[in-house]
């Protein structure tokens, strides 16, 4: 058995670490979870363009061979021949080229797509893609702190994050066998919020591991990869870098010219060679060169992992295997024990189960970001009673205050930038800026809305800004599907239609919160954090008779 | 039965912190070069190291806090260290070199 002190002393350590994490970690985990639909919603936000189809894969090579000859660059670098037909796919063969910059900026990178004219005759065109869905990601991995800043931020924060799974498990044990799954729904309000705290956080426990692990690593891997390379390597780890990445080179062109096996053969011939890889894209480097060479990027069924770096190398001209060890099931140990972290982490493997399951997961740990901060100030108000009424201290009005406008901030924020891809398409410039300064101006405003309106009131204006925010992408899909001449559109893809479907069961969560939290701002206690009532020492204090739902 | 465990925060708190990254990067340091294949295996070795080092740190951080007190955790992650890293070196400058 635990000793008290002990677990009094772990209280403390799980109170701290959780009250000055908290806040980053919700925006982790609601920006997180939302990114295991990155590609519904890059697909939903993604203008209408030629498309895939236009190029039947049979008219591929042609393609091919017309972009090679009219952009060199491009044939170095590589063209991405897409194999999907999905939304966010511009046309058949898209690539990227060096952007011209000056001595001493960092490199950038401008789009082209390409696809065949009715007459046979190219057509190429420099367009930018939406970048939305990969700014979402942005604010899951640095809660919207510019880099490198963000990363050491949140490197730090996970690793309090792990401190505070093993605090709370510590203070949990004792209890743990009689208080497990135990939800005392009843008058004590503060005791149920713990319970159901306590369920989330020890039945969520195995993701939560994962989770503080992989984050620390992730966030500090380039950090860790410098520490490790001066004080255990000491100059070697440069080296095997260098030997790993020749898996992933392309063999040098010869200058010899000869004849470009057809894409839809060179994926017959995959098949035969390596029959349980499900092939995403290919990219082609030197066409026409007899060292021509594809990658085929994809992922393996039955492996857990990362797409983007496992994958084969053919030969452009047999389809031979020319590099095989990337694809998981060629992976040394090592690499396959780090591609199944980094998998754990992204919820890649498994299909659409774990998809959905690391959704709700990402959600039930923004909950419990929130619940925990809201314990915390019920517990501080109890201590400070005494049997009557008090005033909220002013540290937990003012981290009543930051938890409502920093997490609601983040909903409204992120919800009002996803409409801004479909209204502010064609209408601004840059459109990728546009969706940083949204998201920004939103979710500071609703941070300094909190502060100016107190906790209990700006949680019922923020939760109708979330509602409202979120109901609007639903509602600008219909708009588009009703006024054509609004210049938006409305795909019929299963994916896209699943981001307005789950917006709209959002918005209603939301709004259902806003109407909550109302009822007890009226009729809670007026010495809660919930009240807009002026605390009086003659009311006797009463349990609140409403669930706060934030 | 031990006498009673001292808070001593700041005391705990900085030995989990530094004492406990150090020891992760010298204990996954060691699996470097006496793990299968050794300090010139190819393939992800160092890749996977960081997620090894992310859960020693997280490990010794949080349980850092039952050391008697801040001057005890000091103390023994500190030899803890010095053994770690005099193997490691051992390995890197002298075994391994």
């Amino acid at each position: 058995m635990i000793r008290a002190d002990i677990v009094k002393l772990y209280k403390t350590v799980h109170t701290w670490t959780g009250i000055t994490c908290g806040f980053a970690l919700f925006i982790a985990f609601y920006a997180g979870a939302l990114t295991m639909f990155q590609e519904p919603i890059a697909r939903w936000a993604s203008p209408p363009a030629v498309g895939v189809a236009a190029v039947p894969l049979d008219d591929a090579p042609r393609l091919l061979e017309l972009v090679a000859t009219a952009h060199p660059e491009a044939r170095e670098e590589g063209i991405k021949l897409h194999l999907r037909g999905h939304e966010n796919e511009p046309a058949r063969v898209t690539w990227e080229e060096d952007e011209p910059h000056e001595a001493g900026q960092p490199h950038g990178h401008v789009h082209w797509w390409a696809t065949l004219n009715p007459d046979g005759a190219l057509l190429a065109k420099q367009e930018e893609p939406s970048e939305l869905a990969e700014f979402i990601n942005e604010i899951h991995m640095r809660v919207g702190i510019p880099s490198p800043w963000g990363s050491y931020f949140m490197g730090v924060v996970s690793l309090l994050y792990g401190v505070a799974l093993i605090a709370g498990v510590i203070i949990l044990l004792p209890s743990l066998v009689k208080d497990f799954l135990e939800l005392r729904v009843g008058t004590n309000l503060k005791r149920m919020w713990l319970d159901a705290h306590n369920v989330v956080g020890i039945t969520g426990l195995p993701f939560h591991i994962v989770m503080a692990i992989t984050a620390t690593a992730l966030s500090l891997s380039g950090e860790l990869w410098s520490v490790q390379e001066s004080v255990v390597f000491g100059g070697k780890q440069e080296i095997l870098d260098k030997r790993d990445n020749e898996q992933y080179q392309p063999p040098r062109p010869t200058g010899e010219a000869a004849a470009m096996m057809a894409p839809s053969q060179l994926l017959q011939k995959l098949k035969v060679q390596v029959p349980d890889f499900e092939p995403r894209f290919m990219i082609f480097k030197n066409i026409g060169d007899k060292a021509a060479s594809v990658r085929v990027a994809g992922s393996e069924r039955g492996y857990v992992g990362d797409y983007h770096l496992g994958g084969v190398m053919l030969s452009a001209v047999t389809g031979e295997l020319l590099k095989d060890s990337t694809r998981p099931s060629r992976q040394d140990p090592d690499r396959r024990a780090s591609e199944t972290f980094y998998g754990l982490h992204a919820g890649q493997y498994e299909g659409a189960t774990i998809t959905w399951a690391y959704f709700f997961l990402g959600f039930s740990g923004a909950w419990l970001f929130y619940s925990g901060n809201l314990l915390w100030i019920e517990t501080r108000r109890k201590n400070a009673r005494k049997g009557g009424g008090v005033e909220q201290s002013r540290s937990t009005r003012l981290l009543g205050s930051a938890t409502v406008g920093v997490c609601l901030g983040c909903v409204a924020g992120i919800s009002l930038t996803i409409v801004a891809a479909k209204w502010l398409h064609g209408r601004v410039g840059d459109l990728n800026h546009w969706h940083e300064l949204i998201y920004y101006v939103v979710f500071l405003g609703s941070v300094a809305w909190a502060f100016a309106w107190g906790a209990a009131r700006s949680a019922v204006h923020l939760l109708w800004l979330c509602a409202a925010a979120t109901m609007a992408i639903p509602l600008t899909t219909l708009a588009a599907l009703l006024f054509p001449a609004l210049g938006m559109w409305a795909y019929g893809s299963a994916a896209t239609i699943g981001v307005d479907v789950v917006a709209f069961i959002g918005a209603l969560c939301f709004a259902w919160m806003a109407v909550a939290t109302q009822r007890r701002l009226t009729t809670g206690p007026a010495d809660s954090i919930w009240s807009v009532r002026k605390a009086d020492a003659a009311t006797p204090p009463r349990e609140p008779a409403a669930v706060p739902a934030e | 039965m031990p006498g009673d465990i001292r808070p001593d925060w700041w005391g705990k708190a900085s030995a989990g912190a530094i004492l406990g990254f150090g020891l992760a990067l010298s204990l996954v340091g060691l699996y470097a070069y006496l793990g299968p294949g050794g300090i010139n295996a190819p393939g992800g070795r160092y890749s996977l190291m960081r997620y090894l080092e992310a859960f020693v740190w997280i490990a010794v951080f949080g349980f850092c806090f039952l050391f008697r007190s801040g001057r005890s955790a000091w103390v023994w992650l500190g030899a803890a260290n010095l053994i770690a890293f005099a193997a490691l070196f051992a390995c890197r400058f002298f075994f391994f070199a």
